[in-house]
């Protein structure tokens, strides 16, 4: 850091201090706050303050729902699919009644019992230099994959209902026999068939976030989800699909959770700081990624009143209670704006 | 046997959606099927810009648009009739070869294209498959004579395409009743021309030195219609809009040079056919001689991509 050193004569340009000494520039960066003026990140932003979302639903031609989620120079899109799985091909799934279904229970997760939900996420699309093909997939991707699958599942936002096909068998008793006992007669609906969603998230650029910007991606791809009207053929003994846009229905989504991602950024020895010892990064790009080891990221739903989805905190020993609560606080004015966006 | 390191959904397996059209004996082709409405010799329209991928040396994205059918007036869900085509191209490098790598006086150039997921009608894997892996081999065909090697001895650079939407093979009417055999992965073609077209320009971007812009082009022959019955030479040629394509051709073509780099022919002229119809019937130079022109027409549009660019950058500094 060159101011802590007065004496130098040596002078770099901003680029070169940022290549050769990325933490002490970044810090640099930070303790040029003064009363008048807020700290700024090298990228022009204050701690607190979030990149600009943009939002573009339903580009893709193939895929049941898409969306296209610029945050800075993070750019991602996702696109759902839907396929069908017959209910016969459920290993232990008995014919489904509706009175006895196993829907009926308190706490049962159909989509999660039967696996309906399947988030995929690929960077090795040449979005980053870190993550090229040819290689298994990394563990980051492993890892953001298998947070959006449990938060899909967690926050329960695709509703199990909306992905049943239902069949009404046809009532073929004997018209002639007495209506003794029509309870036993009239078939019940069953279910014959279940809606699977591919949830696919490729990353076009990088920088920064992954987490936050493939969650609004799939948020927003669901709410475009149009599934066609399906229903069992008993003749061709096969599920068909209806073409017409009118019978299609959209999906009904529990709710509106918003993942929000925090680093904290630590000033490496006392004598460096003056007054501050961390920063609170709100919504961090690749180059803050590199030099913070401690992130929070808490996912919440401000429809009404902000409820807490989930807190997930790894790395460092900064933040306490008094920090989260700060956090939250950013979360929730995040999820007002981007639930905004999703809204329109 | 299953990817583990990904997310594989039900172990019953699961069935693309069948529409109950697609199971009438006699699509309704009149409504359905798209028209080429472009003359012969016009280009579909093609958005080009650089630049998408900040993190990457280079990078540019292609769109063209999609043909619809003018006579359809609702669209239905199950086949908005064809797509258009949607590829995103980075490059990472020139960057140093590691230094287990053998000394190469000259660049390594090393292609990747990848479906995306939900590019097709039929949803693809993860994996590479075969045909992914030869559009990467055409691609590095087509690049290799482009770039002067020669200045980034110990050098290697990455391009990587993704391909959003592709181009599908036949209209899917077609496809009913006599199976896949009539489908011969006529939308790779297109495809590969794209991904030229598209890695020049991200090429460009990155600011490696080539001996010229490389363009890609396609032409087809094609079966004629009820007014024509002779076989038709069309440029860019969208497979859904053809009932039969007999054969085609990709280019990549060097304007300034007047040299191809790729050249890659599918299909069977014949000389029957010549003798035929000697006056409307295509050779294959002929053939090859309108990719040519389609690629000068897809090279118009990368110069004036790169020059907006070039304006930019110079404005900005």
């Amino acid at each position: 850091m060159t101011s802590a050193a007065p004496q130098s004569t040596l002078t770099f340009p901003r680029e070169t201090f940022e290549k050769l000494s990325p933490h002490p520039y970044l810090l640099a960066h930070l303790q040029q706050a003064s009363a008048s003026s807020p700290p700024t990140r090298p990228n022009g932003r204050t701690p607190e303050q979030f990149r600009t979302p943009h939002i573009n639903n339903g580009s893709l031609t193939h895929a049941e729902g898409s969306a296209v989620v610029r945050i800075g120079d993070t750019t991602v899109v996702c696109g759902i699919r839907g396929e069908i799985l017959l209910a016969s091909n459920v290993a232990g799934y008995r014919v489904d009644k509706s009175g006895t279904a196993p829907s009926t229970k308190p706490g049962y997760n159909e989509a999660e019992e039967l696996d309906l939900l399947v988030p995929n996420i690929e960077l090795a699309t040449g979005c980053s230099p870190a993550f090229l093909p040819g290689q298994p997939p990394s563990t980051l991707v492993q890892s953001l994959s298998t947070r959006i699958y449990s938060l899909l599942h967690s926050s329960s936002l695709v509703n199990g209902a909306d992905l049943r096909i239902w069949y009404q068998p046809p009532d073929l008793s004997d018209p002639d026999r007495m209506r003794d006992d029509e309870e036993e007669d009239t078939p019940e609906p069953e279910v014959k068939a279940f809606w699977t969603l591919y949830v696919d998230i490729l990353f076009i650029s990088l920088d920064g976030n992954p987490f936050d910007a493939a969650w609004a991606a799939v948020l927003s791809a669901l709410k475009d989800v149009r599934l066609p009207k399906a229903y069992w053929d008993p003749d061709r003994e096969m599920i068909l699909c209806d073409d017409s846009v009118a019978e299609s229905k959209k999906l009904q989504l529990n709710g509106l959770p918003i993942a929000v991602t925090a680093l904290v950024f630590r000033a490496k020895e006392a004598a460096q700081s003056k007054d501050k010892r961390f920063w609170i990064l709100v919504d961090p790009d690749t180059f803050e990624e590199t030099l913070c080891d401690e992130s929070v990221t808490v996912v919440v739903d401000g429809e009404k009143e902000t409820k807490i989805l989930g807190i997930s905190k790894a790395g460092g020993t900064t933040v306490g209670s008094g920090q989260m609560r700060d956090i939250m606080e950013l979360a929730a004015k995040r999820s007002a704006q981007l639930s905004r966006i999703l809204n329109t | 046997m299953t990817d583990r390191r990904r997310i594989n959904g039900p172990s019953g397996g699961t069935s693309a959606p069948i529409f109950s059209k697609y199971l009438a004996k006699t699509p309704n082709e009149l409504l359905e099927r798209p028209t080429r409405s472009r003359p012969n010799n016009a280009l579909r329209k093609m958005f080009l810009k650089t630049g998408v991928t900040p993190s990457a040396s280079g990078s540019a994205y292609l769109e063209l648009e999609a043909s619809k059918n003018p006579k359809s007036t609702a669209p239905g869900l199950s086949s908005p009739s064809t797509s258009g085509l949607k590829l995103t191209c980075t490059v990472h490098g020139p960057r140093p070869l590691p230094k287990s790598a053998p000394f190469s006086p000259h660049i390594i150039l090393t292609t990747h294209v990848k479906y995306a997921p939900f590019a097709t009608r039929k949803r693809r894997g993860y994996l590479r498959d075969s045909s992914e892996r030869d559009l990467g081999v055409h691609l590095e065909t087509a690049l290799r004579g482009v770039i002067i090697g020669d200045r980034w001895p110990k050098s290697g650079v990455e391009i990587i395409i993704t391909i959003l939407e592709g181009e599908e093979d036949q209209w899917w009417g077609d496809g009913i009743g006599h199976g896949n055999t009539a489908a011969a992965e006529w939308g790779m073609m297109s495809v590969l021309s794209g991904c030229i077209t598209v890695a020049s320009a991200a090429i460009a971007d990155a600011g490696i030195d080539c001996v010229d812009v490389v363009a890609g082009g396609v032409a087809a022959v094609v079966k004629g219609s009820a007014k024509g019955p002779s076989p038709n030479l069309v440029l860019d040629p969208v497979p859904s809009e053809h009932k039969e394509i007999i054969a085609a051709c990709i280019v990549g073509y060097l304007p300034s040079r007047d040299e191809i780099t790729d050249l890659w022919v599918k299909g069977d002229i014949g000389h029957g056919n010549q003798n035929e119809d000697t006056a409307q019937s295509a050779s294959y130079e002929e053939l090859a001689d309108s990719a040519v022109q389609a690629a000068l027409g897809s090279h118009r549009v990368l110069i004036a991509a790169l020059k907006e660019t070039a304006d930019v950058k110079i404005g900005r500094s």
